[in-house]
């Protein structure tokens, strides 16, 4: 870690207003100019520059406590670390590393599995990836099937995963596996690493929607792994994994993708020549009606994070107005572009001019991290207890 | 207002012809068409072409089938729902506008002439032509030729009437836009390119283009729906059927309301239109095509979050709905422009004392 002025021992004791003052700083000094605003999510050959570089200075974990390498942040500071790299239009890195393994091994790990794990990933040298979803545990994810059997001193996986973001680069995977078949099935998960390179192991991208490569399935075929890999207690993974998903649940209910595709659709309708008809205005002013009251939502769950407190179910309704607001401002972009809301490629290469892009990529946000129809539901139950 | 008996056999019959060129229960022959060039089957289209699918519309005398717009529709439905990347509707535009040795040639499908018609996006109506054909010389610009690299020739509209021009012809320029459904479009400038003349289409045939493509809309709105119920009849969570959760019934509920009322208002044009040309059947196809494009979205959006993960793969056939919907939904004239013009043609039309505004 080089020493610099981005390097500090105490972040939180600068005020909000310097704090965000030293990440715009910091993103306009050592991010890369040609990774600012990607159309699609880099992969780590592309991003790597970027990773090295958070990496040099200490930035990469700002969610971890400081005797692990991370910032250390408070939760305001975090937030506006994610508000600043979301406004500067940072390249995201393969971030499940820092965002969902590191505070679960954190919580959850032994002593010696922190003390080698936290760093290589500080360091750039493991690249984590999540297997969490099966073809057919998705929306029911706790039906997974992927079993993990003890085998002397070898637990032996058989199974397959999917929607693995980035499956292809990664260097480890972080899963949810039965390892008690006969328990109920919520109780009978356990979480193991896995190396991606040991033998049995193989990954086969899985092309989107929007023909993007991001996603990956993985399949395990009588991979071994050491016993030691285990983390937390033994066939205690699903609440070690509930409790990271209410994290999962205020970052995809950022207005972060909202914003973005709301950003985009005065330069949309001034290229379309709508800027001035008083129907497109008064749905876009409706949108950007709905974008703030957004952004109020995010606050107030943002605020329960500041205050040390945890999120309740209701962050469920976060996610969902996220998602939902995003493709409304998505189909609203293919309504102004006409005919070129078909087309495959941008108009004049200018990614921010193309509504069918963002169009499909927002098809995914009420799909991913717990189903709109899931949300719902868990609403129902959790918030308003109905039968 | 029903079909008499020889129509409804028409029908039938067509449908059935329809299923064996394009097959709505195996897509592997456009997705394998998808993202090159010309995108689409010659042979197929030579097939449509011999079981007189380009001259369904033309009279007897001109070579055609004389049939209606009852018999088109439901032709166009089956395209839709096969997902065919053949351009029939502008293959159809372009029979309106061809005579003599070049129509034989485009009936029998030994030449495919493609309709170059529009000049601006968004445009349907063809007052205030640019391109201009004098001298024997074509120049001007066209948008929006669909399957435009395929061509041999096009039926291109000018000031001074059709003109036909080969596709190869050196004052010619075609540019290609890929589209969302594999296909693309071309972007026409002719300079100088040398045209022989064509016949002057008749009236009322750019509203039986958008009632086609409606029709096209149609078929993809039932089978994409239709696939979604299967689905939702199959797909097991929380160990049941997902088609058994009364949100999800629901909205294939509501999805099912927009395909009756997409059909009921396709129908009725092909009925208001076969009965004549006019301002009623302009207003017609119209209302069919606002309701077609806004239901194929709809129903083609709906059925990928329905699909759930699966339905945001390429690798699964639903997505092709939704891809195509995107390029057909704004195709000659999306939802705003024909509600507009709905209003306009039905207005006028309630003057002339046929169809109305009500009281």
């Amino acid at each position: 870690m080089s020493a610099s002025r981005y390097t500090l021992d105490d972040y939180n004791a600068l005020s909000d207003d310097a704090f965000r003052a030293l990440v715009r700083d910091f993103l306009g000094e050592c991010h890369p100019s040609g990774l600012r605003n990607p159309v699609k999510r880099l992969h780590w050959a592309e991003v790597k520059p970027w990773y090295m570089e958070l990496s040099k200075y200490g930035w990469l974990a700002p969610n971890w406590p400081k005797q692990y390498g991370g910032m250390g942040l408070s939760a305001s500071k975090q937030l506006i670390y994610v508000e600043e790299f979301e406004s500067f239009g940072a390249a995201r890195t393969p971030d499940h590393g820092m965002m969902l393994f590191g505070p679960l091994l954190i919580r959850y790990g032994s002593e010696k599995q922190k003390a080698h794990f936290l760093p290589k990933i500080l360091s750039g040298e493991h690249i984590w990836c999540q297997g969490y979803s099966e073809p057919n545990a998705g929306s029911d994810l706790a039906s997974l099937r992927t079993q993990a059997v003890l085998d002397g001193d070898e637990w032996v996986i058989n199974g397959q995963k999917t929607w693995t973001t980035l499956g292809g680069d990664a260097d480890w995977i972080f899963m949810l596996v039965r390892t008690d078949p006969a328990a109920k099935k919520q109780e009978g998960i356990s979480f193991l690493l896995v190396p991606m390179k040991s033998k049995g192991v193989s990954v086969k991208p899985i092309v989107n929607l929007d023909l993007q490569d991001e996603f990956s399935e993985v399949f395990f075929d009588d991979v071994r792994v050491p016993k030691a890999n285990l983390v937390g207690e033994l066939n205690k993974g699903w609440s070690m994994a509930k409790a990271l998903l209410g994290f999962e649940r205020i970052f995809l209910g950022s207005p972060r993708q909202s914003a973005h595709a709301f950003a985009r659709l005065k330069g949309l309708a001034q290229h379309y020549g709508v800027w001035d008809d008083p129907v497109f205005r008064d749905r876009y002013n409706q949108l950007w009606l709905d974008l703030e009251d957004h952004k109020a939502l995010y606050e107030r769950f943002a605020d329960t994070l500041r205050r040390g407190e945890t999120l309740g179910a209701d962050v469920s309704l976060l996610k969902l107005n996220q998602s939902e607001l995003y493709q409304r401002i998505s189909e609203f972009m293919l309504q102004i572009a006409g005919e070129d809301g078909g087309r495959l490629e941008p108009v004049d290469g200018n990614a921010d001019l193309h509504a069918p892009g963002i169009f499909l990529t927002a098809r995914a946000a009420t799909i991913y991290g717990g189903a709109s129809e899931v949300q719902r539901n868990i609403i129902a139950k959790n918030v308003l207890r109905l039968p | 207002m029903g079909l008499d008996e020889e129509r409804l056999e028409n029908v039938r019959m067509l449908r059935e012809s329809a299923a064996a060129v394009a097959d709505r229960n195996d897509l592997s022959r456009p997705r394998a068409l998808r993202f090159r060039q010309p995108g689409f089957d010659r042979e197929t289209w030579r097939q449509m072409a011999e079981l007189g699918w380009l001259g369904l519309r033309l009279p007897e005398e001109r070579g055609g089938a004389g049939l209606g717009m009852a018999e088109l529709i439901a032709l166009a439905e089956e395209m839709g729902a096969a997902l065919a990347p053949e351009p029939y509707v502008s293959g159809l535009m372009a029979m309106e506008m061809l005579d003599g040795a070049p129509l034989e040639a485009a009936l029998t499908g030994e030449r495919i002439i493609l309709a170059a018609w529009q000049e601006k996006p968004r445009q349907l109506d063809d007052d205030d032509l640019e391109t201009s054909f004098v001298a024997g010389r074509v120049s001007g610009r066209k948008l929006h030729v669909p399957m435009a690299a395929g061509a041999d020739a096009f039926a291109v509209t000018t000031q001074q009437g059709v003109a036909i021009v080969d596709s190869k012809d050196p004052g010619l320029t075609i540019a290609v836009t890929g589209a969302q459904d594999g296909g693309h479009w071309g972007t026409l400038t002719f300079e100088g390119a040398r045209g022989e003349p064509g016949r002057t289409p008749r009236d009322g045939w750019l509203d039986e283009a958008v009632l086609a493509t409606a029709a096209t809309l149609l078929g993809i709105v039932d089978t994409a729906l239709e696939r979604t119920v299967e689905y939702l009849n199959v797909r097991q969570q929380f160990g049941v059927k997902i088609g058994t959760f009364q949100g999800l019934q629901h909205r294939a509920v509501d999805l099912k309301q927009q395909a009756l009322l997409t059909r009921s208002s396709v129908e009725d044009a092909a009925a208001i239109m076969d009965a004549g040309a006019g301002p009623a059947a302009k207003a017609a196809a119209s209302r069919a095509k606002a309701r077609a494009s806004d239901a194929a979205l709809i129903v083609t959006r709906q059925a990928i979050q329905l699909h759930g993960g699966i339905g945001y793969t390429d690798e699964h056939d639903i997505g092709l709905f939704l891809r195509k919907a995107m390029v057909l939904a704004p195709s000659l004239g999306d939802p705003a422009l024909h509600r507009s013009r709905f209003a306009r043609f039905q207005t006028l039309a309630a003057a002339d004392g046929k169809e109305g505004l009500p009281a």
